[in-house]
Parts: structure tokens; C-alpha cells; sequence
């Protein structure tokens, strides 16, 4: 088992690579540079090309053959963007934002906090809505009640997420006036940062308040994304209580008297979990893709509009810096989806 | 009399948290708290608070009056310039504002060597190049700073500059102390460090993508201001914002979308805060590098063929004024009025005149953001392809993320495209020299020598009736030639709860308004 | 999953009688004949939009009849330039729907071709075509296509292109396995060892085998393609004014939602009847086609 897992963790490593490939490339073949963005309606020619300069823009991408040539040291070959910036991510360093020179990594650390309790919010009501769901379409099989729930399932996944999120905004945060519409927090509340989760935090910390706060505002974002996950789940609770129902053993427990819901508590819900919770992770990256557009639509501070943000403005080192911090993260959460896999279901070999 | 005094200090603690606390939200978080290091409204609105320049605005006016400095004066040909700087000022670190300290400053931004200058770690100042011209050995204005005494400091000009201390005035030169730069670094200004100026606001606190919050300076020299905290939030769209000012979570809110005049009017809680006027210029330009813009007949069917009342009457409500040449209304140096009134019928003989009586194929691209003079660019630019296919001429709606569209307007890529102008200061030379002077970047592919000869001379006297003779000069040929086509001047639409008072609109926008005498009713 | 057998067992022994069999199974599928007939409307209405309402979006504008609410004249109401939602949402359709169906189209060419040439000819090829796969898969969908459209410059033809881009993957993982699986039995081991050309025996048995999980996740990838479509118009980075897409209206009934909703509603409302079409759609053809994936 050990040497499978070292196996699959080597093998990320030519996937991770590439993904640094792919996205350096990408951000440089964006048409327009920072040095623009950053001058904005007057970029007299002079002043771009010292704000280049200042930037660093104007060195070689991947290999500085010039360099090479004059000085003839093999080492001078890799005085490049993309060496630079590979030396400093082993570092732990990814440069800082061009445009408001905050260090990424900082910036990562406080975004991902925001963006990992929003998924981790939006998949708490899926499963909150979705295992219920699917266990009672699993025990009326073929009803109406069946139908109606995955057609309903199947419909939640049908919404774009972003209209979604303003139909929501528009009902209840300015018709109804329950909710909050955009932000994490009130102004006039705060919570102390322990893991940077603020729902989280303020129980942790006995601020309640706090806590009720936060929540309120996690409210309308969660509910947006969390149907994308919704269907899923409602689907794999169902199949997997259909298949344990079929079998013998519930069969010989029902037959013995018990009542359904004795049944279901004692026998299949603990089994039926299972591949339920590893479908759970399988959907975590659809949820990223989904946050982006959430983020968007509620000014949710996490890193999916950071990212967008940073492609507006050609921030260089927050492009880079993000994508490659969420491929890496969904690349890790999709191999330890896999391995648990392979916990669960003996039958499957790590081959 | 134990619950009494409970009682009262809960009734204290409630007062404190919430009435002494500003909201104020606009479109987004700062780059930096390093006023030079940034060039956003969003950015200088925060800075702006904590830190201070040297010659300032009257409230809601474009009239200079003291900051930081209480008197300047120049020698006769302007190239030689004294300000007099106020006394007893400290920074919030205790540093003293004086002579050494404002050297510090203007040799950081001005000299590329400076030691804490730090250009070489990411610092840009790009605003110094688009006021000042650049560092020095780089079209520099300024070319030494000298200290003359203990509150006096002496500018030595490359050229005459007539109107220097209105440069000064700009929004971005805010003054930061030496102390808390040096200590800093290249973390100046960001989150962390947040800055250290002469402000009536002292930065507390800056979480990234949330909020920023400045605490009251008791000891400013101007006395203290009106409310204890502000707390700024960034919230992208308009409407949001709105929503957010409707619901009482933010106090102000600044730049919503002009439909919503009526909705911020028709709602008791709110209130507008409008400027009397503002200084920006929204326009459409025909590049001549694209054919046919290079015929003047072509350029002028285009500019009868929309109707630019129609279109501000429906997109500004009442809040922008159609422009008749490239200056706003209060600026001195007007001409003619725009000479070309709507008339789809006479487009259509100048296009068959030019030799495209079935008119043409061409693109027109428009601006992703919304900018004061153009508070919806897309809806405009639709309007205005619709206007271009009545007369014949198809017009395909392009458009590009705000960097590259930057990047690229000035390269000719875009045959025709809107685009515009903020003042940073109330000169008619800020606008004619962006658009047609001597370094500006001839974004409509016209070069005028005699055009850039007069903007240059005109920069350099200090008598304003023969300026204004020859800026009109300039203005009679640009509509004479149809090199592009002023759309409006427009007024920002901001807007704040009922109970905050003395927050005044500046006609140079949100960010150059200080807070200081802005209250907030319990 | 043995794809390649399931497909062997619904197709290679294909009759009429066993397709008529489909037909009538795929009736008795309730939300599968929603689904069809909520696709075959909107494709129905979408073709017929030019001669229930001719439209020409280019010159439409009624300044005066700006952001009002919807009437009997207007039934979903105007936007900002006064143009009648309701044509609108009729023509989006037109675009939506191809949109997504070409997007689908080039990602399945594109994708099966890499799968054939990876399972075919194995060697390093394989190795790079596995490699690039892996990278896109490494990135949640809308972050890639995101970062391609803004290399490629934003209009509806490069997001096409960058949707398909993050579906290819998925494609080439199926035929690629169906041609691996296909390459190891015996009666291709053996039709090989008779002399029979290789390419001809891909054509002959790799294609047809594949079928089966290619139309299943096809149908399901329109729902996702024109969700994509949606996104990136709203995004700023597909289609572009004054086209009528579906998403394009709701970025822009988003800047103007407390006054005028029914410029984003109503086009929301569309998507995701085109959406949930091609999901219940594709849910009945997999519980039909591919009956061991039923319950999943």
C-alpha cells in the first residue's frame, strides 16, 4: 500500500510540471502586459517601457540564450521568468502581486480559508438535503416520490450558478430582507482569525455572535453552490441504498419483523455511506469551477475571484500562483479520493 | 443605581460600536495605501484619509487652497518654485512633518536612485510620470529639490510651469512618513503596513478582500473629525451597492449606475451627493490608420450619423451634459460648439460623397468598465452600432479585458472605439495635452505638429486670456477635422444614507474628498 | 468500468428488433421523455424563432421603451436599449443551443482521434497524450477554459474552442480505454494475426465499440457545454453585444437588478430548461444503453 501510494505521488509529479508549463505559457502569450493595466489611459511609450523594465517583463521567458552565449555558464541558461519563478515556489516563495505587491502566498493563505468554507458550506447542505433525500426516493422505488426527487436533483444541477445566486440575492437579501447580499461579515462584527474559517472560528472563540453573523452570510452563497453537488449525492445515497436494500441480509432483517426505518437506521445507512462519502470529493472540483462564479456574483473574497480579478488586471504572479494552487489542491484531493477508494472496496486492486 | 450605571455604560459601548462608525463602500479594495504607488480611485479614497498633499481642493471645487503647504510662489518665468510648509504637524508616528520630511518624499517619487525609491523591488509611481513627465533622465519636470529652511523647500523646474502647484494638488501626491517608508520597505503601503501619514484617519487594520479600518487622529492639525472609525468595503457591482446602502450596511455609497437617480431618490433613507459639475470628457475616436477614417468625410457622416442627445438623455439621466469639444464645461479654453447636429440624411450623402453610398464593414470597440464619463459603456456602444447601421455603416462590438483595451487603443487595432478622460487637475492643458499634445500617445493616428506646437506654447504662459485663445485654437480644428467625437461630460451619481452629513461630491471625483467633517447622526 | 464489453453487448449485436427495443424501453423512461420533449421544444422554437419573430439585433433600439417591465406588448419586458426580451430569449436560443452542440462536436472529434492515436499506437505517443490529458484534467473546467479565452481574446467562437479544450480529456479517456481493451481480445488478436490492416480494424471494431459510453456522455455534455456557454458569456468572455445569448443578458440584467429583474429571469429561466433537457436526456439514454450504470 505504501509503495502504491509513493507510486501515485511520484506520478503527480510530471502532472504538476505541466500544469506550470501550461499556465506560464498561457499568462504570457496574454495579449497586453501589468506595465499597461497599470498606466492606465495615458501609457506614453517611454513610461511603459520603464515600468516593463521595473518589472522585470523584459527578460527571457523560459531560456536566456543571450545570456548563455556571452557569459558561456551553463547555470546563466535558466536566468529566466519561469526558472526564477520555479526556484522560488520550492521555496515556498511565489513572488508577490504586481499591482498591490502583497507576497501570494499571504494572500493564498487568507483567501483559501474564504473559499474552503464556502465548498465546505455548499457541500454540508447537499449532503444535509441530499442524503435524506435520496434514502426516502431509494425506499418509495419507483414511485412518483422517487421520480419527483431525482427529477428535482436533476434540476439543481440544470441552474446556473451565477443566476441562481442573484435570483437568491434579489428575493432575500432585497425583497424579503432576511440575508445579507454580499460580504463575509457585518462591519461592526469581528472575529479573531484562528482558521481563518469565520463561522468556524467564532464558535471556536465562544463568539457566537460572531459565529450567527457569518453564517448569515454564508447562507445565500452555500445555497447557490451547493447545487451542483446536490444531484450527485441524492443520486449516489439512492443507488447505494438500493443496492444494500437488495441484499440478503436486509432482506432476512425485514422478513424478521423489523420495521423499515429500524432497518435502514441499523443495517443499510452505515453501508450505503461509504461511496457516498468518496463521491463527496469527486465533486470538489466542479465546486471550485462553481465558487469562481459564486464569488463573483456575492464579492465572496475567496480565491476564485482573486483569480479572475488577477486576469483582468495581468497580475502575473496571482494567475500563476492561484491556478497552480488550486490544480495542485484538486490534483491531491482526487488521488485521496482515489486511495480511499481503494480503503473501502478491497476488491479493487492498486494496481 | 448599579443598574443604572450598567446601563449606561451599555448604552456608551452601543454608541461607540456603532453610530461613531462610517461605512463606506465603493467598487473595490486599494492596490496600495502608497498614494503615489497607486492611481485608482479606490486606493487614493483610503490613502487619501491618512495621508496628505501638499495643496488641496475646496471642498466639492477645483479652487487650490493650503494643505500641507500654506504658500507658494515662483520666480518669473515659473521654472523656479518656494512652498512654505505648515508647522507643528506631526505624522501619526510622531515623525515631524517639515522641510527634511517633504524632500524625503518628492526625491523618493522623483529620483530613480533614490535609496527608498524602491522601484527596483516593484514601486512603479506611475502616476509621477503622468503628471510630473517621469523621473529624472526621463522627461523629468522636476529636476532638484532643495531645502531652504526648516519649513521651506525649493523646486528647481527642467521648464516653465505655470500651474505647478494644481499638479500638486492631484490627488495622488500624498505625503507619507520617512520613517514608517524607511522602516518598511517595499511592504509600504500593503496590507500589513498599511501607511503612516499626517491624516485626520490613522490606518488600523486592512483584511485583504474584506474591509479597512482607520480609527480618528485626535491630534490632527485641523482638528478632530467628525466620526471615530471608518471602515471601507469594496463591493463591485453598482447595484450591489445599492442594495447594500438600502439595507443601512454601508453609510456611502459611491459611483452607482445613473438609472438608479430615481430608485436612490424615491427612497426616504437616502440621499444624493452630486457634484456641480465634474471634470472628465467621454469620446469616440476614429483611428486613421483604418480605412476610411483616413477621409474626413467619412469621420464626419459618422459624427451626424448618431444622436448624442437621444443617447445621453437616455444613459445619463439628466446627470451628464452633451459635450460640444473635449473640456468640460468649467474649464476656460472653449471654442465653437460641436458642429455636427444629427442628421442620418446628411451621413448618408457625405458617405456616398466619400465613395460608400452602400456604406462599410468596420469594428467598434468598447471599454469592459464603466468610467465616470461612460457609466455604461456597453449599452452606449450597442446604441451606437445602431445608429452606424441606420446610416448603413456595420459596426462589430468589440471589446477586450481593460488591460489589453489600454494596451491597445493607442495602437490603431481599434478603428473606432470610446474612451475618456479623468482630470487630475482643473487645466484644460490636463485634457489637450493627454489627448493632442506634444508626448501625448495620438491615439486617433493624427499627428498636428502645429496642434502640439500650440498645446506646448500655451502650457508655458501664465496669462490665461491668451491661453484660452490658443486652446480654442486647438479644440476648432479637432471638430473641424471630426478627429473624434466628444460624447459628454458626465456627474457622477454617489449616494449616502439619511443622517451622514458634510460628505460634498468633488467634480475630480469620489477619491479626492476628505472625510474629516463628514458626521454621522446617532 | 468494461465499457467495451457493455458496448459489444448494445450495439455489436445490433438488430432491429433489439433497436426497437431501445425505442420502446426509452418511452416507458418518464423524466427521459421530459427530457425529449423539453429539448425537441426549444429545438423546435429555435429553429422557427426567424419566422415567428424576425430579428435583427444589430439595428434594434427603442431608447423610450428603456428597462420597461413586462405587458401584454412585452411579455418579458425591455432591457436598456428598450429591445423586447421576449424576441431575445427566442433568438438566444439559437445560439445557446448551437453553442453547445458544437463545442460537443469538436471536443468528441478531437478527443476520440487523441484516444485512437494514444490506445493505437501506444509508444511515447501515448505517454505525451496521456500526459497533456492529465494536465487538463488537473484544473476544475471553468479556471481553464477562463485562462484560454483571455490568451485567445473574448468571443463565442475561442470560448467554443475553450470549452471543447476542457472536454476533450473525458473523450479520449473513454475511446482510449475501449481501444486498449478492444486491442487485448482475442478477435482482434486474431483478426490482426490474419493479416487484416491496423487502421482497418480500428474503424471496424474500435469506433463502433465505443458508441455506447460516447453517446451517454455526449447528450450529458451539452447540458455542461451550454452551462459553460453561459458562464463565460456572463463572465465577459463569450458571446458578445449585441447578440442575444442567453448568458451575455443576464451579466447584463445583473447591473440593473434592482430595477428591471426580468432582464436576467427570464434568459436564466432558458438556460436551465436547456440545461435540465439535455440532463434528463442523457440520464435515460445511459439507464437504457448502459443498464449496469442504471443506479448510479
Amino acid at each position: 500500500m505504501t509503495a502504491y501510494i509513493v507510486r501515485r505521488l511520484l506520478g503527480l509529479v510530471p502532472v504538476l510540471i505541466g500544469v506550470t508549463l501550461l499556465i506560464f505559457f498561457l499568462t504570457r502569450i496574454i495579449p497586453g502586459d501589468p506595465a499597461i493595466a497599470m498606466l492606465g489611459e495615458r501609457a506614453a511609450p517611454n513610461l511603459v517601457e520603464r515600468l516593463r523594465a521595473d518589472l522585470g517583463l523584459d527578460r527571457p521567458l523560459f531560456f536566456n540564450t543571450a545570456e548563455y552565449r556571452e557569459t558561456g555558464r551553463f547555470g546563466d541558461l535558466f536566468d529566466s521568468q519561469y526558472f526564477d519563478y520555479m526556484g522560488g515556489m520550492l521555496r515556498g516563495d511565489l513572488g508577490r502581486s504586481i499591482l498591490t505587491l502583497v507576497p501570494i502566498t499571504q494572500s493564498l493563505l487568507h483567501r483559501f480559508p474564504a473559499t474552503l468554507e464556502l465548498t465546505l458550506a455548499a457541500m454540508l447542505l447537499a449532503v444535509a438535503i441530499g442524503i435524506p433525500a435520496g434514502m426516502w426516493a431509494a425506499l418509495r422505488r419507483g414511485t412518483l416520490a422517487d421520480t419527483s426527487v431525482m427529477l428535482v436533483a436533476i434540476a439543481g444541477v440544470s441552474f446556473p450558478v451565477f443566476w441562481l445566486g442573484i435570483i437568491l440575492i434579489y428575493v432575500f437579501a432585497v425583497v424579503l430582507g432576511w440575508l445579507p447580499p454580499s460580504g463575509r461579515l457585518s462591519v461592526s462584527t469581528s472575529i479573531q482569525p484562528i482558521t481563518g474559517m469565520y463561522v468556524l472560528d467564532g464558535l471556536l472563540a465562544g463568539n457566537f455572535k460572531g459565529a450567527l453573523n457569518a453564517a448569515r452570510h454564508l447562507v445565500l452563497p452555500a445555497l447557490a453552490l451547493g447545487t451542483i453537488p446536490l444531484a450527485i449525492v441524492v443520486r449516489m445515497t439512492r443507488s447505494a441504498m438500493l443496492e444494500v436494500l437488495g441484499q440478503d441480509y436486509v432482506r432476512t432483517a425485514r422478513a424478521k419483523g423489523l420495521s423499515e426505518l429500524k432497518v435502514v437506521r441499523k443495517h443499510s445507512l452505515r453501508n450505503a455511506l461509504l461511496p457516498v462519502v468518496t463521491v463527496i470529493g469527486l465533486s470538489f472540483g466542479s465546486l471550485l469551477s462553481g465558487a469562481i462564479l459564486t464569488e463573483t456574483v456575492f464579492s465572496w473574497p475567496g480565491i476564485g475571484r482573486w483569480v479572475y480579478d488577477g486576469i483582468a488586471a495581468r497580475d502575473y504572479p496571482i494567475i500563476q500562483g492561484g491556478v497552480i494552487f488550486v490544480a495542485t489542491l484538486f490534483v491531491f484531493v482526487n488521488l485521496l479520493v482515489d486511495l480511499s477508494y481503494t480503503l473501502i472496496d478491497p476488491r479493487i486492486q492498486y494496481a | 443605581m448599579k443598574k443604572l450605571a450598567l446601563l449606561l455604560a451599555l448604552l456608551l459601548t452601543l454608541g461607540l460600536t456603532s453610530a461613531q462608525t462610517l461605512v463606506f463602500g465603493s467598487s473595490g479594495f486599494p492596490a496600495s495605501l502608497d498614494g503615489v504607488d497607486s492611481q485608482d480611485g479606490n486606493s487614493l479614497v483610503v490613502s487619501g484619509q491618512i495621508t496628505e498633499r501638499l495643496v488641496d481642493f475646496a471642498p466639492g471645487k477645483t479652487d487650490l487652497i493650503p494643505g500641507l503647504a500654506t504658500s507658494w510662489s515662483a520666480n518669473d518665468d515659473a521654472t523656479v518654485w518656494t512652498f512654505e510648509l505648515r508647522q507643528g504637524v506631526k505624522f501619526h508616528d510622531g515623525t515631524p512633518f517639515n522641510a527634511e520630511a517633504a524632500k524625503f518624499n518628492l526625491d523618493r517619487w522623483n529620483d530613480p536612485n533614490h535609496p527608498y525609491s524602491g522601484r527596483a523591488e516593484g514601486k512603479t509611481f506611475v502616476p509621477w510620470g503622468w503628471v510630473f513627465g517621469g523621473p529624472i533622465g526621463d522627461g523629468n519636470l522636476i529636476e532638484s529639490v532643495a531645502i531652504t529652511g526648516e519649513y521651506e523647500i525649493q523646486l528647481t523646474l527642467t521648464q516653465p510651469a505655470p500651474f505647478l502647484p494644481a499638479l500638486f494638488a492631484a490627488v495622488y501626491f500624498q505625503f507619507n512618513s520617512p520613517t514608517a517608508v524607511m522602516a518598511a520597505g517595499v511592504n509600504y503601503g500593503t496590507p500589513n503596513v498599511g501607511s503612516v501619514g499626517t491624516g485626520p484617519f490613522k490606518f488600523v487594520e486592512w483584511i485583504e478582500g474584506e474591509r479597512i479600518v482607520l480609527e480618528r487622529n485626535d491630534d490632527y492639525w485641523g482638528g478632530p473629525a467628525g466620526v471615530e472609525r471608518i471602515v471601507f468595503r469594496g463591493i463591485e457591482q453598482p447595484t450591489a451597492r445599492l442594495a447594500e446602502l438600502q439595507a443601512g450596511t454601508i453609510d456611502i455609497a459611491v459611483n452607482l449606475t445613473s438609472d438608479d437617480l430615481a430608485t436612490v431618490q424615491n427612497d426616504a433613507n437616502l440621499k444624493t451627493a452630486i457634484a456641480d459639475t465634474e471634470l472628465n470628457v467621454g469620446y469616440i475616436s476614429m483611428h486613421q490608420a483604418n480605412a476610411p477614417f483616413d477621409n474626413v468625410l467619412v469621420r464626419r457622416a459618422v459624427a451626424y450619423a448618431i444622436d448624442r442627445d437621444a443617447i445621453v438623455s437616455a444613459f445619463y439621466e439628466g446627470l451628464g451634459v452633451v459635450a460640444q469639444d473635449h473640456l468640460p464645461p468649467v474649464l476656460f479654453g472653449h471654442g465653437e460648439d460641436w458642429p455636427y447636429e444629427y442628421n442620418p440624411e446628411k451621413a448618408k450623402e457625405l458617405l456616398a460623397e466619400a465613395g460608400f453610398p452602400n456604406g462599410f464593414t468596420t469594428q467598434y470597440w468598447y471599454m469592459p468598465v464603466s468610467r465616470p464619463y461612460f457609466p455604461a459603456p456597453q449599452p452606449i456602444a450597442e446604441t451606437i452600432a445602431s445608429y452606424l447601421a441606420d446610416v448603413g455603416i456595420t459596426a462589430e462590438l468589440m471589446t477586450e479585458d481593460w488591460a489589453t483595451y489600454l494596451a491597445d487603443y493607442p495602437t490603431g487595432k481599434f478603428p473606432m472605439y470610446m474612451i475618456g478622460w479623468n482630470a487630475d487637475y482643473a487645466d484644460p492643458d490636463n485634457f489637450l495635452r493627454t489627448f493632442f499634445g506634444p508626448s501625448s500617445i495620438t491615439d486617433q493616428g493624427w499627428d498636428s505638429p502645429e496642434t502640439r506646437a500650440l498645446i506646448q506654447e500655451a502650457s508655458q504662459i501664465s496669462d490665461q486670456d491668451r491661453r484660452a485663445a490658443l486652446y480654442a485654437q486647438v479644440v476648432n480644428t479637432v471638430a473641424d477635422q471630426a478627429i473624434s467625437i466628444p460624447m459628454a461630460h458626465n456627474r457622477s451619481l454617489n449616494a449616502t444614507r439619511v443622517g451622514i452629513d458634510g460628505w460634498v461630491a468633488s467634480p475630480l471625483g469620489f477619491s479626492s474628498v476628505s472625510l474629516h467633517s463628514v458626521t454621522k447622526a446617532q | 468500468m468494461d465499457a467495451a464489453a457493455t458496448a459489444q453487448n448494445g450495439l455489436e449485436g445490433t438488430s432491429r428488433k433489439r433497436g426497437n427495443d431501445l425505442v420502446r424501453r426509452f418511452f416507458r423512461h418518464p423524466t427521459g421523455v421530459l427530457g425529449l420533449a423539453i429539448v425537441a421544444f426549444l429545438v423546435l422554437v429555435s429553429l422557427l424563432a426567424p419566422v415567428l419573430k424576425p430579428y435583427d439585433a444589430r439595428r434594434d433600439r427603442d431608447l423610450r421603451a428603456r428597462l420597461s417591465p413586462p405587458s401584454a406588448e412585452r411579455w418579458f419586458g425591455a432591457d436598456e436599449l428598450g429591445r423586447d426580451n421576449f424576441t431575445r430569449v427566442l433568438h438566444g436560443g439559437r445560439i445557446s443551443l448551437r453553442a453547445g452542440l458544437i463545442a460537443v462536436a469538436f471536443a468528441v472529434v478531437i478527443g476520440t482521434l487523441l484516444g485512437l492515436i494514444a490506445g493505437y499506437v501506444g509508444g511515447w505517443l501515448d505517454t505525451v497524450i496521456v500526459w497533456l490529458v492529465d494536465i487538463l484534467l488537473a484544473f476544475p473546467g471553468i479556471l481553464l477554459a477562463i485562462a484560454i479565452v483571455a490568451t485567445l481574446g473574448p468571443n463565442l467562437t475561442n470560448a467554443l474552442i475553450a470549452i471543447a479544450i476542457t472536454q476533450v480529456p473525458i473523450y479520449t479517456r473513454i475511446v482510449r480505454s475501449v481501444v486498449m481493451q478492444v486491442r487485448q481480445s482475442e478477435y482482434v488478436q486474431a483478426v490482426r494475426a490474419l493479416g487484416s490492416g491496423s487502421i482497418r480494424v480500428v474503424l471496424k471494431h474500435v469506433l463502433p465499440n465505443s458508441l455506447a459510453p460516447l453517446i451517454v456522455q455526449l447528450t450529458l455534455s451539452i447540458g455542461t457545454a451550454i452551462l459553460d456557454v453561459a458562464a463565460l458569456g456572463f463572465l465577459g468572455l463569450g458571446a458578445q453585444p449585441p447578440a442575444p445569448e442567453w448568458g451575455l443578458m443576464i451579466r447584463d440584467g445583473f447591473s440593473q437588478f434592482l430595477r428591471a429583474p426580468w432582464m436576467s429571469i427570464f434568459p436564466g429561466i432558458a438556460i436551465f430548461l436547456a440545461v435540465v433537457g439535455f440532463n434528463l436526456l442523457g440520464d435515460a439514454i445511459r439507464d437504457i444503453l448502459d443498464p449496469r450504470l442504471r443506479n448510479l
